[in-house]
């Protein structure tokens, strides 16, 4: 006779759930990369004259892009954080295991999934906030984007926000690629200078462009 | 002249109630390729004969002698003063149960560990004695042994953030173990047995990449690739079975 009672309860039958949550982790964590690669080349499109972003900003307007895409990001980035954060620890005990333990073991790759992990919760609510103002103040132009930038508070928020997306950003790529055993060992050094410099470079990108919007005449 | 080293080392012993834990200053000359080996013994000797560590072949081979050393876990038989610089900090493998001072008990953890993933040939032939043993490529002899030249020393268990956030997380030794048996055509297990035992959180998914098991590993194991293999590997056995057709009596739920 079958009846309703749920015998997982008793008895935990094997199941392939942590390979899908794996995957998506993995999968959310990627595609958030290759917007913020995308975003990256959109705003700065500012240095090249603000008509250069503004016919840019229009286009994804015009085509609803940004309406349908900008919460679809935002979702992602949910869901993202949702799967990511069951790796951090959540009790203080267990945070104090693991911070006493870089500090122990004084390793690079220790330290930054500290990072990464730290940068992850900054991001979590100034990324929102960011996603928040934009979305609701559409359109998107070189002139409302600097204004904001030069209102003092939104400059301060971006100079902060951008070395922690950067950080987060370049470290996961990292994490991907070694995790997944895209780069072997032969060529983890490499791969973490090469790393290291696209961060440096995304870093300063965003440096010059918000520069470019403080000083840019509106 | 040769080096005065000062050696400040972990004491404590659990099983004297009034012991508190602390660090013990010794200080030692250095001589011509002294191991921590035998300057552990040197001080055990001429100064403190309460000092507790382990250890039993003195060349890498037991895997008895793993300690933190100046807060990299490593084999103390295998590391040279000459390494390090005049202040030498000696503590014991986190993650392991303290026995006392330096000695940890990793033989309970690895026990449990290897019957966790089933960490023996699973074969449902009758075993006959007298038969020939089969026989097997030599490339792929020589890439089981690569694997299982790990020498259960735990210096990848205590560097790695993850076990030492996670009682229940397996660590890299046991992911490069499975990855063993996976090699070897003696083991008659198929995927689905080998994600049942590592493509958990425990497990294969449990694991951060953080890489330090991979840095510490005295035996220089090819741990990072072997990791992101198995990753891999049990990641696809989860993306295969949601295109599957479910079977009929099977348990698997998803
Ligand atoms: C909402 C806030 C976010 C939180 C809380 C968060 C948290 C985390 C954490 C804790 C990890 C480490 C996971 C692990 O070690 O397995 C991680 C990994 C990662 N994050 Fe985030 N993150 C956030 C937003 C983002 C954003 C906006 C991006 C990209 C632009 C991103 C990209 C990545 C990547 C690529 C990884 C590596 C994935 C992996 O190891 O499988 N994250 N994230
Ligand atoms: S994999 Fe390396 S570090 Fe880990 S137990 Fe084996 S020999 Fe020791
Ligand atoms: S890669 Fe990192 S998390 Fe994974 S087993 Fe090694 S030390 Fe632990
Ligand atoms: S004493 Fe055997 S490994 Fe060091």
């Amino acid at each position: 006779m079958s009846s309703s009672v749920d015998t997982a309860i008793f008895v935990k039958p094997p199941t392939m759930v942590s390979a899908y949550l794996d995957w998506l982790q993995m999968l959310t964590g990627a595609g958030l990369i290759l917007f913020m690669w995308s975003h990256m080349v959109l705003v700065a499109s500012v240095n090249l004259g603000a008509n250069v972003m503004n016919t840019i900003a229009h286009f994804f307007e015009a085509t609803y892009m940004a309406q349908v895409g900008g919460p679809i990001i935002a979702a992602t980035m949910l869901v993202h954080f949702v799967l990511a954060a069951r790796k951090i620890p959540y009790t203080s005990e267990a945070q104090g295991v693991i911070w006493r333990h870089a500090r122990m073991l004084h390793h690079t790759d220790t330290w930054l999934w500290l990072i990464q992990a730290l940068t992850a919760m900054v991001i979590l609510i100034m990324g929102s906030v960011h996603i928040w103002t934009v979305l609701t103040n559409l359109p998107i132009t070189a002139a409302k984007s600097a204004a904001r930038v030069q209102g003092g508070f939104w400059g301060v928020f971006y100079l902060i926000l951008l070395p922690m997306v950067e950080l987060h950003v370049g470290i996961g790529f990292y994490r991907i690629a070694v995790k997944w055993g895209f780069i072997k060992r032969s060529g983890r050094k490499k791969f973490h200078r090469f790393e290291n410099i696209w961060t440096g470079v995304f870093i300063l990108i965003g440096l010059i462009t918000i520069i470019r919007l403080w000083t840019l005449p509106i | 002249m040769s080096r005065q080293l000062t050696f400040n080392i972990f004491r404590f012993n659990p099983e004297d109630p009034n012991s508190e834990p602390h660090t013990d200053t010794f200080v030692l000359e250095e001589t011509p390729s002294l191991t921590l080996f035998i300057a552990l013994n040197k001080i055990r000797e001429e100064q403190d004969p309460s000092l507790m560590f382990d250890f039993a072949c003195r060349m890498a081979i037991c895997g008895s002698c793993g300690m933190v050393v100046n807060g990299r876990p490593g084999l103390a038989c295998k590391t040279l003063t000459t390494e390090l610089p005049d202040e030498i900090t000696l503590m014991p493998l986190p993650v392991f149960r303290l026995v006392g001072d330096l000695s940890v008990d990793t033989g309970t953890w690895f026990r449990q560990t290897n019957t966790k993933i089933e960490s023996w040939i699973h074969d449902d032939q009758e075993f006959d004695p007298t038969a020939v043993e089969e026989r097997m490529e030599n490339d792929l002899a020589n890439s089981i042994f690569e694997l299982e030249r790990c020498i259960e020393c735990g210096c990848c268990v205590a560097s790695c953030g993850t076990a030492n956030m996670r009682e229940d997380f397996v660590g890299a030794f046991a992911l490069n173990r499975i990855s063993r048996f996976i090699m070897d055509p003696r083991d008659k297990r198929k995927d689905p047995e080998y994600f049942e035992v590592v493509g958990t959180d425990q497990g294969i998914f449990g694991c951060m990449g953080l890489l330090a098991c991979e840095d510490v590993c005295p035996r220089e194991l090819p741990l990072q690739d072997q990791l992101g293999i198995l990753r891999r590997k049990m990641a696809f056995v989860g993306l295969k079975n949601i295109f599957k057709p479910k079977e009929k009596g099977r348990q698997r739920r998803f």
